[in-house]
């Protein structure tokens, strides 16, 4: 029983990266199912990940109470931001939201008496296994009520053709700012969880990295089911560390190999409800 | 119930629609006919919003739609259908029509979520209200099949089935027949005419001169965004100006 709780504990913390890209993946996904590609889950996370640890490293505020703090920061964030976001056409917000990284980036290293400055922050309270676990569900949770919600069906109709659904009485952007809502509020709680993963964050921890890892892991998972978001973070986390311990020589590569790969076998990533759809009515 | 007066939309400097009025009764068939590019499409955008005028006002039962988003004119009851198909993609027929039943939803959106007893009785009556238009249209056995795996005309008729989920009182129909084979054309025409006789109010763009004879209670043609003459579909078909506009000149015209 040895080898498996040497394995337990070289994998861990594998594990807890890939709950918390999970919940930047359902960040990027809330908004990605009205048909809005944005990286501002970086923002938002920074705007939970930040706030959180004041509260809990400051103020002493306990876990229960700092994190839906975090989480209502980033609500606030990204609807604060959706209101200018929205204006613009789609490939001009996904640049935009790439500028508000940087702008946040810069903000953080300009206000220390918040943010700590270059020196960063540390964080007092660790996520243990089970917390990140347990949230993770009652966000799939979530998602998984949305879906199957009218919200559910308006937002697809939102992303396949907006102007058409406009014509059916469904009002594009008040949909699409609710997504906003959804994904600052799930990604200011994966940012304060990230920082009680890592117990130090610092300016350079919420920055392009993230926006790229939640794009890629969403592409990997599949866009179009919740599931997808979740499948692709864990895919996309773990793969580097299996290669390592498997195959050496590869793991650099692993990661951009497998998205080629899904890129060019299954373009709409490993979770594919249309697939399932498909083969059910070929039955 | 529907009313024009004086709309106009310019791209640039181009008058696409110049100073046009018409009105439609309720209970009544309307053709708008025309060449190509004559303005038709535009017609339809500027009612239902996807387009703004740059003048004059469109009112619905003496209602002004000025200035309204398209999702607001939708809840005030228009409904309408695309030149070329616009379904949803990766959607079930049902789905489209379940999409279609959206200003139907009565629940609120806390509810919906949490899927109390009330809201999972309002989202298996609006399945069932759907099934019951895909009924209507004929589609009922395909309800389940996607979308993009439909026949194109199984594809429009999907397609009016979704604009009436919205329970409208006015149908717009941006051809409804274009590309279809004479069998296909009789479906729609056939379905056309069920729709009217339950007292829908129809305006349709066709250059289906068949359908429109049959159907229409009242024409009006354009040629270069301007209204050329309107009336019943006869009197409109044998004026001067009309075989001009579609043929060159009266002297072409196919003898009749």
């Amino acid at each position: 029983m040895l080898w498996l709780s040497d394995w337990w504990a070289a994998y861990q913390s594998t594990l807890a990266f890939s709950m918390v890209n999970a919940f930047f993946a359902l960040s990027s996904y809330a908004v990605m199912a009205t048909g809005i590609l944005s990286f501002a889950t970086v923002a938002f996370a920074a705007a939970g990940g930040f706030l959180g640890v004041q509260l809990l490293a400051v103020f002493g505020v306990p876990v229960w109470l700092a994190l839906p703090a975090a989480a209502l920061a980033g609500c606030v964030a990204s609807v604060a931001v959706s209101l200018i976001f929205l204006r613009l056409e789609s490939h001009w917000l996904a640049l935009a939201s790439l500028a508000l990284i940087l702008i946040t980036r810069i903000l953080v290293l300009n206000s220390p008496a918040l943010t700590g400055g270059v020196n960063g922050l540390s964080v007092p309270v660790e996520a243990p296994l089970w917390l990140l676990a347990l949230l993770l569900a009652g966000t799939a949770l979530v998602f998984w009520r949305l879906s199957s919600s009218w919200y559910g069906i308006a937002a697809c109709a939102v992303r396949e053709d907006p102007a058409v659904a406009s014509s059916l009485g469904i009002a594009p952007k008040r949909v699409q700012l609710v997504a906003f809502a959804i994904s600052g509020g799930v990604g200011g709680l994966g940012g304060v969880l990230l920082a009680m993963v890592l117990q130090f964050i610092s300016p350079e921890t919420y920055y392009i990295n993230i926006a790229f890892t939640m794009i890629a892991a969403v592409v990997l998972g599949g866009s179009y089911h919740w599931a997808g978001a979740i499948v692709g973070a864990l895919v996309f986390t773990a793969l580097p560390v299996l290669m390592q311990a498997l195959v050496p020589a590869v793991q650099d590569v692993a990661n951009g190999l497998a998205l080629l790969v899904i890129m060019i076998v299954l373009p709409r990533g490993l979770v594919d409800p249309r697939a399932w759809r498909a083969r059910q009515a070929a039955k | 119930m529907l009313n024009l007066q004086g709309v106009g939309k310019s791209f640039g400097g181009v008058h696409a629609v110049s100073d046009l009025s018409f009105a439609i009764r309720r209970g009544s068939v309307a053709g708008l006919m025309g060449p190509n590019g004559a303005g038709k499409t535009t017609v339809i955008n500027l009612i239902t919003g996807l387009l703004p005028a740059d003048r004059g006002v469109v009112t619905l039962d003496g209602a002004s739609l000025a200035g309204l988003p398209p999702q607001d004119i939708a809840a005030h009851g228009i409904g309408r259908t695309y030149q070329n198909v616009r379904l949803f993609s990766g959607m079930t027929a049902l789905e489209q029509v379940v999409a279609g039943c959206f200003l139907r939803r009565d629940t609120g959106l806390l509810a919906s979520f949490l899927g109390t007893p009330a809201a999972r009785r309002a989202a298996s009556a609006t399945r069932a209200c759907a099934m019951a238009l895909l009924d209507r249209v004929g589609m009922g056995h395909r309800a389940h099949v996607l979308a993009e795996a439909l026949s194109y005309g199984e594809q429009r008729r999907i397609e009016i089935a979704r604009a009436l989920g919205s329970g409208p009182k006015l149908l717009l129909l941006d051809e409804p027949t274009a590309g279809m084979n004479a069998s296909e054309s009789e479906v729609i025409g056939r379905l056309l005419h069920e729709l009217r006789d339950a007292g829908l109010t129809i305006l349709m763009v066709e250059h289906n001169m068949r359908l429109v004879s049959d159907f229409c209670d009242h024409v009006a043609v354009m040629s270069f965004g301007r209204k050329l003459t309107e009336g019943t579909p006869a009197a409109c078909m044998a004026h001067p100006s009309v075989q001009e506009a579609y043929f060159g000149s009266k002297d072409n015209a196919p003898r009749c």
